[in-house]
């Protein structure tokens, strides 16, 4: 009668890993981590001799920390909180929160009970925090930590009118395609490195007898983020930017051709597994699963997503590593594209316990206990790739980290929620009406441009 | 013939029936096989296949859900909101359902209506100003908060429902228990209660289902330590999973003491059916 | 409900109130009796509605007075219309199918022994939290017949009538002497007695092979026909080996049905061998070969029940899963104060089941019909979990209903000002069902 709302279907632009593969790849973390002793003196507040940050004494002090990770990411998350009780002597507790969390916030606030920080998973949220006049700034000791581990890209998502709000804690790699190797290899097929090899090893795949591509289109984020890789190779960081805020119109001919591209999979008969109808009705889970199971005949060979595709593969048999590869998403322009996501711990509540645990989550410290378990991709640049369990997950944050501040945040997640993160609406539906009809780019551009002129207008 | 025809009838009203319960059953178990399954294997095809491979039956979804958190705390928070809450809306409903059925007041029909249309207020529109209001007042986070909040949306129907039950006990009965001296309290408790005994319970039983399953409500009025069950479940959903795994025992393992309740309470519940039939 | 005067006495309840109070209450008794009721609804339920209609005046982050263009927003948009008509449907469909349901559950199982195992079942829904209930039903609408219970049954029926054929995704490879023609394959060039024709095709993956079929054989020319071989040209693993001729492990299209067609007629026809080999008699000189469309159907895939069609009702279907039970249970506790003399009475005069069923047990049970559905009503106008949950993100905008348009407004969206319109207008919709109540009471007390 009245409950619930789920997160199943909801967008984030995170990563979670399930328990599964976590604990696979832990077995080949490197060595052992005198972190995950449990400490039992509560009192040590001195800082751990690995430590490169000076944190303050903060005994008595209580935090809370809000964030919509789940299962085995909030685990590990809360061992990164143990590590910053141990040194300082805080007390910090975790608050599950909810999708959209901005409005989680908004009834803790209404109630007189927001978390000290919150996890913010879309700038366009870290805006409308500030606009509120939630969000409570960093501390200049706070920022200088950031400006030491962070590229000038990471930075400037996690500010709102020139002042620092967000610590980037968390990033996604979200321009990365999927394969199942057993299948690759009895289609003779190779990793591609540009949009033509893609198509070559497509097709290599298809004359095989498999469905090249598995698409998630039931859920319309998969799709813009198709479109926004194809985008920003093709047109260039610059046009990704000013189509983002909208300052170029839907209409423009760098949208007609990104489009025109994306049709040359979209729409070509057998490509897509379930073709149009089939692909509308199939969701991301099991976009990936249906790419991992049925041996040699899945119903489809490659998927594209971004780094969290990992969670999927540990709920079928599939290893990543072995029958489970990736390659970065090729090069339709002169370059590859890096497209991320990332949740930014943001202050709600000021005091000195709260600039203490933004700094700590600012360094690499904090950031290398969790890469250690797996699961999980820091945009800090001071986080050694080593710190990473296995080959996967290092080339996935070596492409991330190598892109310096050419990558580019996730454009759906930086329009207005109307536009760009509402099942069945904006720009989602948009591109599900055109991955229902490949043919139709003008129709798809007036769609596009209709809808986010009404969106961005409404200035939401 | 006609007795010929009455055992046909009878026999036809049986299979309908056995059809209709596997129609009802099949999700059910759908879902009880799925959680009893792999999330490996139920990646790889339907639930039904588990009946040809018995060996895939597993409790490890389970076991994984029971080790993670703690669960057995949540599900001691959830009897602490569940049971006053259901207890709270009968009691307050009856009072009320009482008063418009029998009582003599001005615009008591129309007060009667007004409560009624509350029924379609969505909790989603009372979360923050309620959230507000708790806050100001020092609820907020507090199992009494969630309490009231679910009494509050509970009492419309259980207003509606027993107004309406209430309303078709014998005016006679009433009257003579008058007749001997009874007060209003008095007739409440011992004619009203009673003869509205199977109403009274299902109301029971609906109003403790649903706060029972509730989450969203949850969610936004509690804090960690007051967190019921079915929060405690959700923060072991996995991002971007398809979480069959989690959410197939998690709903069988929230199940659990509802049915168990019923079955509990099931012979009051038939011999309040019976009793009404009685008379 | 036959009194004339029904339409002209509006009147106060003091002025038609014949069910007076038995007690001749005083009035500070029923005060106290409502008193904690209305607190509370006022406090939690009153307040918020007030709240909301304050905010539907204003604009989006609430910083400026937006007079009445929050409902002209909700009635010039697209998506609202959609649900206004999905609410039609659910309002007019789920509460009667469940209370229809319920009815005849709660009266059929009166007299049946197992009757109370069979309500358990019935029941068991209500105790499942509608996140469950949303989950189970994806698992039941699943698209894929491997998965989805509705499809397999489906599917399973469908193909016992019509089977599939083996080739459905086999496509001509590079440099192929054949093009796709109607659904099929048709040679670009002609084909002549005493030489042998080669129709490679590409895309079908060996374990989906027919079981007969054997490693493709190079067919020998033949003087007074036409021979040939069609296989799959493809090598595992190394693409499409020698293109155009066999390698050892390419295996024949065993079964493949070749036409020749001249003219547009098909004068000869033949099926290919296990390995792959095929003859045609000499009629079919000159003709041109097709490998028809028969060939390459695709599997039957089931119904899209969660497609943009079907949506609505496949939900509408969880939903009377979940609610026949709660129809059924609030029956059988009216049932059970129906006077079992009246029903044997009815019998005795020599009332069929029905007619007893019909003149009897159903006025009886009127208030407890009339209560359910009114729920019932009330309860699909402000349905939204279960359309969130189940239907998929392309087609949720068909499947749209006030209250995910107003969780969307307000929670994702950023519109907490439609949104709060939209709750206002879900309680004008209420008003036509208090109508009804209104009328139902002033007829009640008239009885």
């Amino acid at each position: 009668m009245r409950t619930t709302s789920n997160t199943i279907r909801t967008h984030r632009a995170l990563t979670s890993l399930a328990a599964l593969v976590a604990g696979a790849l832990a077995l080949s973390a490197c060595g052992s981590s005198d972190k995950d002793k449990k400490d039992d003196g509560g009192n040590t507040t001195s800082a751990a001799p690995t430590s490169s940050v000076a944190l303050p004494k903060l005994d008595g002090t209580t935090l809370e920390v809000a964030a919509v990770w789940t299962g085995q990411e909030q685990k590990n998350f809360k061992q990164v909180l143990a590590e910053f009780e141990k040194r300082t002597g805080a007390k910090v507790t975790f608050v599950p929160a909810q999708d959209p969390i901005i409005n989680f916030l908004g009834s803790k606030i209404a109630g007189g009970q927001p978390p000290d920080i919150a996890l913010l998973p879309q700038p366009g949220a870290i805006k409308q925090a500030v606009q509120k006049g939630w969000a409570k700034p960093l501390s200049a000791d706070t920022v200088t930590e950031v400006q030491k581990n962070y590229s000038q890209g990471w930075q400037d998502i996690g500010k709102v009118g020139g002042k620092q709000y967000g610590v980037y804690y968390k990033a996604a790699n979200k321009s990365l395609i999927w394969y199942n190797t057993k299948v690759f290899e009895n289609a003779g097929a190779k990793e591609p490195k540009t949009w033509q090899e893609l198509l070559t090893a497509a097709q290599a795949v298809y004359d095989s007898g498999v469905t090249p591509f598995s698409v998630g289109g039931a859920d319309g984020w998969t799709l813009t983020d198709w479109f926004e890789n194809v985008y920003l190779s093709q047109a260039g960081p610059e046009k990704y930017d000013q189509l983002a805020q909208h300052k170029i119109k839907w209409t423009d001919p760098s949208v007609k051709q990104a489009l025109t591209t994306l049709a040359q999979v979209w729409g070509k008969k057998g490509y897509v597994a379930g073709g149009a109808a089939g692909a509308l009705q199939t969701e991301f889970p099991a976009s990936v699963t249906q790419t991992f199971t049925g041996g040699d005949q899945p119903k489809a060979a490659m998927v594209y997503e971004g780094d969290f595709v990992q969670v999927n593969i540990g709920e079928t048999k599939a290893k990543v590593g072995t029958d489970a590869k990736v390659f970065p998403f090729p090069s339709v322009g002169s370059t590859a594209p890096v497209v991320s996501g990332g949740d930014a711990a943001v202050i709600f509540k000021d005091s000195n316990g709260a600039q203490a645990l933004a700094k700590f989550l600012a360094s690499p410290d904090a950031a290398t206990i969790q890469a250690k378990l797996g699961g999980y991709l820091s945009p800090n640049k001071s986080v050694a790739n080593s710190a990473y369990p296995n080959e996967v997950q290092r080339k996935i944050a070596q492409a991330l980290i190598a892109s310096g501040d050419d990558f580019r945040f996730d454009m759906s997640d930086q329009a207005p929620q109307a536009f760009g993160g509402t099942p069945g609406k904006g720009e989602w539906k948009d591109l599900q009406d055109f991955l229902q009809n490949p043919k139709d780019v003008a129709g798809t551009q007036a769609k596009l441009e209709k809808d986010a002129a009404a969106a961005y207008g409404s200035g939401s | 013939m006609s007795w010929l025809l009455e055992k046909v009838n009878g026999g036809l009203v049986r299979v309908f029936l056995i059809v209709v319960a596997l129609f009802w059953l099949v999700p059910t178990i759908g879902l009880l096989a799925s959680s009893l399954r792999s999330p490996e294997d139920m990646s790889a095809n339907g639930w039904w296949h588990v009946f040809s491979k018995p060996s895939q039956l597993t409790f490890d979804s389970y076991r994984k859900l029971l080790e993670n958190g703690d669960i057995t705390h949540s599900l001691w928070n959830t009897v602490l909101i569940t049971v006053p809450a259901t207890i709270l809306v009968v009691v307050i409903g009856a009072l009320a359902g009482y008063a418009f059925a029998w009582m003599e007041f001005p615009g008591r029909d129309w007060w009667f209506l007004i409560v009624v249309s509350l029924l379609v207020v969505p909790v989603q529109v009372a979360l923050i100003p309620i959230a507000e209001l708790f806050g100001k007042v020092g609820l907020f986070g507090t199992i009494l908060g969630v309490i009231l909040f679910h009494v509050g949306f509970g009492l419309p129907f259980a207003v509606f429902l027993l107004r309406n039950f209430f309303a078709e006990i014998p005016r006679e009965l009433l009257e003579a228990a008058r007749l001997d001296g009874a007060g209003e309290l008095r007739l409440f408790t011992r004619v009203v209660m009673p003869l509205g005994g199977p109403a009274i319970a299902s109301l029971g039983i609906f109003q403790f289902l649903w706060v029972w399953n509730d989450m969203l409500v949850a969610l936004v009025f509690t804090k960690s330590g007051t967190q019921p069950i079915t929060v405690a479940l959700q923060t072991q959903v996995r991002q971007f999973g398809n979480n069959v795994d989690v959410l197939a025992p998690g709903a069988f393992i929230s199940m659990v003491i509802p049915l168990a309740v019923f079955f509990a309470f099931q012979r009051q519940f038939v011999t309040g059916v019976m009793a009404g039939a009685v008379k | 409900m036959a009194s004339p005067t029904a339409a002209g006495v509006p009147g106060t309840p003091a002025a038609s109130a014949p069910r007076k109070s038995v007690t001749g209450t005083r009035r500070t008794v029923a005060a106290l009796f409502l008193l904690p009721a209305l607190v509370l609804l006022g406090a939690l339920v009153v307040y918020p509605i007030g709240y909301s209609l304050v905010r539907s005046f204003y604009n989006a982050d609430g910083s400026g007075f937006a007079g009445f263009d929050n409902y002209k927003a909700i009635f010039t948009d697209d998506g609202i219309r959609t649900a206004l008509k999905n609410n039609v449907i659910w309002v007019v469909f789920a509460p009667t199918v469940s209370t229809a349901l319920g009815l005849i559950f709660a009266v059929l199982t009166e007299r049946i022994r197992w009757g109370t195992a069979f309500k358990l079942v019935v029941f068991m829904p209500m105790a499942i939290s509608m996140l469950a209930a949303g989950i189970i039903f994806r698992l039941v609408y699943d698209q894929d017949p491997d998965k989805g219970v509705a499809n397999a049954v489906w599917v399973g029926v469908h193909d016992t009538f019509a089977r599939s054929s083996a080739f459905p995704n086999a496509h001509p490879g590079r440099e192929s002497p054949l093009k796709p023609e109607q659904g099929g394959f048709l040679t670009t060039a002609a084909v002549h007695t005493g030489r042998t024709v080669a129709l490679p095709l590409v895309g079908v993956a060996p374990d989906q092979m027919p079981d007969g079929a054997k490693s493709a054989v190079a067919a020998k020319p033949d003087p007074g026909k036409i021979t040939g071989t069609t296989w799959q040209d493809f090598t595992r693993g190394k693409g499409v080996g020698r293109l155009g001729a066999p390698d050892p492990s390419e295996l024949g299209y065993d079964g493949m049905r070749i036409e020749a067609v001249k003219d547009g007629k098909v004068v000869a026809s033949t099926k290919a061998a296990a390995d792959g080999t095929f003859t045609l008699p000499a009629t079919a000189d000159g003709a041109r070969l097709r490998l028809p469309a028969s060939n390459f159907k695709q599997p039957y895939n089931g119904v899209d029940w969660l497609g943009p069609s079907l949506v609505t009702p496949a939900i509408i279907g969880s939903y009377v899963w979940m609610w026949a039970g709660f129809a059924m249970v609030l029956i059988a506790a009216g049932l059970a104060g129906v006077p079992r003399e009246l029903l044997e009475a009815a019998r005795v005069d020599g009332a069929t089941e029905w007619q007893v069923f019909r003149k009897v047990t159903v006025p009886l049970l009127a208030p407890v019909l009339a209560v359910v559905t009114v729920t019932l009503m009330i309860n699909v106008l402000k349905v939204f979990d279960l359309v969130y949950i189940i239907a998929p993100g392309s087609s949720q905008d068909d499947a749209n209903v006030l209250a995910l348009e107003l969780y969307r407004k307000g929670f994702s969206e950023g519109q907490p000002g439609i949104a709060s319109a939209i709750a206002v207008f879900l309680l004008l919709l209420v008003i036509p069902v208090m109508w009804f109540n209104v009328r139902r009471l002033r007829r009640e007390e008239r009885r």
